[in-house]
């Protein structure tokens, strides 16, 4: 039955709706695990592990045989600073010695052209230098004036300069002062540079094999033998800028998919409710003939039934074909070989089928078996439909249902469901004093406007129901729209072109002017100088800090670096205390601003005093404010802050961010070799790395786009489709008694067109909420009104129903009139 | 096969009480046929409902073959008409996504009848339409969907089958074929067959007669020669009790009645006896 009642086109638009639901679901879902498995290879390319441990010491033996017998792959590294020589010239390099099988995660990319940027000169392998070689960075040639093929001196050692290193998986820290300088593990020894108390850093790299639990056994137990020496690194730590692109972008497909699904979900409750309005004769015809009640139900359900299931396999079929154009568009920086994604897609996208059918479907037929059979003989006679509260109740449960266990993100849901909600209501009561306002002032204006606005205001249960149709779909559209555009400009400004990609840190006073001055004959600009003095924290609260404390964190033992600023810096934003206005200097204890994750590792709360030292001076502050920091932004950031006045006499240092083009890049050897004190930090590969997922990630977006606004006119669809029967024949019968084609379309463009006006404007009311609330929630993006939707809105719904409407119903001035009713 | 006993039938609008029917009264034998005739708003489709177990009187009772459908409920009349009634409807009824065979088969399918498709297409070629079974309704004349619905509606062989103005719809030529359709299936089958129509040949061919009205008289009359009964029941015209605006107290019926009754003359294709009937 359920195919005859398909093929007589009955349930197309119900199969259509139920089919997008569930691709949309299953699309972003597949999108959105492998994304997120590829963001932990990714991620664990960056720590070119799966897991880490940096430490003082060496890595205890102890580790490396239990890892072996539970079939994980580790590797050790060592990094120093030392100076490698060449004839007369020196240079302090960055030194990383590498096992051979590092990196056990990643590649190694690297070349023989130095500076080059062509790709087919670049070849990416997963190894290191062999003994006695060493690979570089281009940078060191022309600093010790070599070429590929010489030889450097480091310590008692000589290796043989065989690579340029174009790119190194984990090579994107904060640790790059100098050149790099990549050499075998084994000539470490030889070398004899790393003697008791040198200031190195141990690396022990970890790579799950085979078996993840093994590998999670064996993390476990490594946890408890760490030492106060010893700081575990996971990926997510490893390129926090990254991860925090990616995540954004994870979200927003998130929320695509979420406002995607609840756009099919009213397309379903549309089109069901159209169904079942055409079904109540089919059932009197059923009892007429001896069915029982409870069989008609049990008819429908099964029919209900191996809808959900049909229409849910296929929508699988749809969403895996989706998901996989959105990868093929993303494929480029994702692995090759990309992670399969689990069973948890597919399971959703299944129960999205099932849960919308239970949610929209079923309610809009529920009340069929209670037809009279006496309908059959008298027209009047209909059973009531369940209220539209009942069925708009078990609607709105569906779709948090959905959006809850889908998105897993409880403002998500909630902004999504405000907006919409706030629609709906804002256009039950506004829209329906719209419509009256329509109809009285209709009254003065010609035939075609007077006809079309009392038309409105005589059909006003169903215009209204075609109202939170269209401006539920255009609220859902705009708050997608905007997102996607906030979120796109916000990468663009972040990641612009010209985005700082180099530090300078460590800039004497006396070098200042002379730095500024090296960058200026480039015709370069910084993001402005930061002044800095290095301190200590020596008490808390007036209780000396602690060797327990210190082993606990290491900003309790080391120098750290103190700013002071009068304005809240860009980027920053308080989420604890206020920051300060005027402050006396004078004052005994001054305030100090903290990072909001330092202040929560360290123990530290509003109104806790911290005594530092700082160039053997000692000064009490008080904790006022912690902040967040934007680091995406590539300027300096500051996990101390105090207000001006208080340190600019101690011993200072600056700092800044600018942006050097790759042909200039020689400027860095040019500062150093004037400067050879000033810190260099090199953030040009990971921001080139950045760059590229975002423009990937973009066009994976504006895909997604496109597919949530096929749902939101397939919503429109179902909304004009709703009255269109009764419209085709009163057009009809006026043309048969002799109206024109002109009146009758001027008639239908109207009506849409106003219906689709009111529902744009109310449509923008709910977006700008729903908007406010996942801005501020969920993406940290700064608050903003959005003018332009309070105009598009309505223009576009206007414009888009007006067409649809007109479209559909081109028919009854097409068709000759008594075909048009003989088809009804 | 159906006694109706002092049925009556008031309903509640917003300016009081309206009857519809008032006390009436009838005995129909199984195979007999019976034509319910009266003007438009005399209560013949009310009638039709209530007898077939549509509906439920107000007061009094109605029994199908030995049985009180008026003291069941709807699960029971639904039983009741499952296994005994058919319909034929003016407007058809035929569902427009089904072809004419699947409409035919549909009822049998729901009774869970294996042969259905088969039983259909022999009904379909029954009233001269074998041609035309994988036709849509919307593919098909008036004449030719109300045959089809006639098929559908003996194919389930029903014990009594009852019609509500079957020609309502259709021009004189074709609403006399379909009446001699009706008619030759109802003799070849011994269905008890109850009509309603406002057409007075269509009801001279029925066995027996409820004259409705508007207002007070109605009558039963027996003009079957066969049955050599005359009954003639006289129903006890009641006040209505809302002023209905139609004071037109005749139906003129001649005004329409073509006193022809043999349009037989060719039409129906002449059913092969094949098949079997179940």
């Amino acid at each position: 039955m359920l195919l005859r009642t398909w093929r007589g086109g009955q349930l197309g638009l119900i199969i259509w709706s139920l089919v997008l639901a569930v691709s949309v679901v299953t699309s972003v879902s597949l999108l959105a695990e492998r994304i997120e498995r590829a963001l932990t290879a990714e991620s664990s390319a960056f720590l070119a592990a799966d897991l880490v441990v940096r430490s003082n010491k060496p890595t205890p033996q102890a580790w490396i045989t239990k890892a072996q017998l539970q079939g994980v792959e580790t590797s050790q590294m060592v990094s120093f600073a030392s100076m490698v020589y060449h004839q007369s010239d020196m240079h302090l390099a960055s030194i990383k010695a590498v096992q051979s099988n590092y990196p056990l995660r990643g590649l190694i990319k690297r070349s023989t052209t130095p500076f080059t940027l062509d790709e087919s000169l670049i070849e990416a392998v997963d190894y290191g230098p062999a003994p006695g070689e060493t690979w570089v960075d281009a940078r060191l040639l022309p600093l010790l004036n070599i070429e590929l093929g010489d030889s450097i001196e480091l310590g008692d050692t000589v290796l043989k300069v065989s690579q340029i290193i174009v790119e190194e998986p984990d090579g994107g820290s904060y640790s790059f002062f100098g050149a790099r300088v990549l050499m075998n593990w084994d000539d470490v020894e030889a070398a004899g540079i790393v003697q008791p108390g040198s200031r190195v850093t141990y690396k022990y790299l970890m790579a799950a094999g085979a078996d993840a639990d093994d590998f999670a056994v064996y993390t476990g137990w490594l946890n408890d033998q760490l030492s106060i020496h010893d700081r575990l690194i996971t990926p997510d730590e490893a390129q926090a800028s990254i991860a925090s692109t990616m995540d954004r972008g994870r979200r927003f497909l998130l929320l695509a998919g979420s406002i995607g699904v609840v756009l099919a979900g009213i397309a379903l409750a549309l089109a069901s409710h159209h169904f079942a309005a055409g079904q109540t004769q089919q059932v009197a015809l059923l009892k007429s003939w001896g069915i029982s009640a409870s069989r008609v139900r049990s008819l429908y359900l099964q029919q209900s039934l191996w809808l959900g299931v049909g229409g849910s396999l296929v929508g699988l079929l749809v969403g895996y074909g989706f998901s996989e154009l959105l990868i093929a568009i993303v494929r480029e920086w994702l692995p090759i070989a990309l992670p399969s994604a689990g069973m948890r897609p597919w399971i959703t996208g299944m129960a999205t089928g099932l849960l919308c059918l239970g949610g929209f479907t079923l309610p809009a037929l529920w009340h069929l078996p209670a037809q009279s059979p006496l309908a059959v003989l008298r027209q009047d006679i209909q059973v009531a439909p369940v209220s539209s509260a009942v069925r708009g109740a078990f609607g709105v449960a569906a779709v948090a249902g959905l959006l809850l266990w889908y998105s897993n993100s409880l403002y998500l849901s909630l902004a999504i469901l405000a907006g919409f909600a706030l629609t709906a209501l804002a256009t039950v009561i506004i829209g329906l004093a719209m419509l009256r306002l329509g109809k009285n002032y209709g009254q003065r204006l010609g035939s075609i406007w007077r006809l079309a606005l009392n038309n409105l205001w005589r059909r006003r249960s169903q215009s209204l129901i075609q109202m939170v149709g269209f401006s539920g779909a255009i609220a859902l559209l705009m708050i997608m729209l905007v997102v996607r555009t906030s979120l796109i400009d916000e990468w663009r400004f972040q990641l612009a072109e010209d985005a700082p990609n180099h530090f300078l840190v460590n800039v004497a006073p006396y070098e200042l002017d002379g730095v500024r001055d090296l960058v200026k004959e480039q015709n370069l600009e910084t993001a402005g100088w930061y002044a800095m003095v290095r301190g200590r924290m020596i008490a808390i609260n007036g209780q000396p800090i602690t060797e327990a404390q210190k082993d606990s964190h290491e900003s309790f033992r080391r120098e750290l670096n103190l700013s002071w600023t009068a304005e809240l810096p860009e980027g920053n934003k308080v989420t604890k205390g206020q920051w300060w206005g005027e402050v006396d200097s004078a004052a005994a204890i001054a305030p100090v601003s903290l990072e909001d994750d330092i202040a929560e590792e360290l123990g530290l709360t509003l109104g806790d005093r911290i005594t530092f030292s700082v160039g053997g001076l000692t000064f009490e502050s008080e904790v006022v404010n912690t902040r967040t920091l934007n680091w995406d932004n590539m300027t300096p950031n500051f996990y101390f802050l105090f207000p001006e006045g208080l340190l600019e006499e101690y011993p200072r240092t600056s700092m800044t961010s600018l942006y050097i083009p790759p042909q200039q890049k020689l400027l860095v050897n040019d500062l150093l070799r004037k400067y050879p004190t000033v810190q260099v930090i090199e953030l040009d590969k990971i921001i080139d790395r950045i760059r590229t997922i975002v423009s990937q990630v973009t066009r994976g977006l504006e895909v997604m786009t496109l597919l949530i606004l096929s749902c939101g006119v397939l919503v429109m669809f179902a909304a004009v489709s709703l009255s269109m029967a009764e419209r085709l024949q009163e057009s009809a019968i006026l043309r048969t008694l002799g109206s024109s084609r002109r009146l009758i379309l001027g008639i239908q463009l109207v009506e849409f067109s106003v219906l689709g006006l009111m529902a744009g404007l109310l449509a923008a009311m709910g977006a700008e909420a729903a908007v406010a609330m996942l801005q501020y929630f969920m993406f940290d993006l700064p608050f903003a009104l959005h003018p332009w939707i309070w105009v598009t809105g309505p223009i576009a719904g206007g414009v888009l129903v007006g067409a649809l409407g007109v479209g559909y119903s081109r028919k009854a001035v097409v068709q000759p009139p008594l075909e048009v009713l003989k088809s009804l | 096969m159906i006694e109706v006993s002092n049925i009556s039938k008031q309903v509640t609008t917003t300016e009081g009480t309206l009857s519809i029917l008032q006390e009436i009264n009838l005995s129909l034998a199984s195979g007999e046929s019976l034509a319910i005739v009266g003007p438009s708003g005399s209560g013949k489709s009310t009638l039709l409902g209530i007898l077939a177990g549509l509906d439920l009187p107000t007061a009094g009772s109605v029994s199908l073959n030995g049985q009180d459908i008026t003291a069941m409920d709807e699960e029971g009349r639904a039983a009741v008409r499952a296994g005994h009634v058919g319909f034929v409807f003016q407007s058809f009824h035929l569902l427009p996504g089904l072809t004419a065979l699947e409409n035919v088969a549909l009822p049998l399918e729901l009774q869970g009848d294996k042969n259905a498709l088969k039983t259909a297409a022999y009904y379909l070629q029954r009233v001269g339409l074998d041609h035309r079974t994988t036709h849509y309704p919307r593919q098909l004349s008036g004449g030719e969907q109300q045959r089809v619905a006639v098929a559908r509606a003996f194919a389930c062989r029903p014990t009594i089958l009852f019609a509500d103005e079957p020609t309502g719809n259709l021009d004189t030529g074709t609403g006399e074929k379909i009446n001699d359709l009706l008619f030759d299936l109802n003799k070849e089958e011994g269905t008890t067959l109850v009509l309603v129509t406002h057409e007075h040949n269509l009801a001279a061919r029925c066995g027996q007669r409820l004259v409705l009205a508007a207002g007070r008289q109605v009558e039963q009359v027996a003009v079957k020669k066969k049955a050599a009964v005359k009954k003639t029941i006289v129903v006890k015209p009641k006040a209505i009790a809302i002023a209905k605006p139609k004071a037109k107290p005749k139906a003129k019926p001649k005004a329409k009645a073509k006193a022809k009754p043999k349009a037989k003359a060719k039409v129906s294709p002449k059913p092969k006896a094949q098949g079997s009937k179940r």
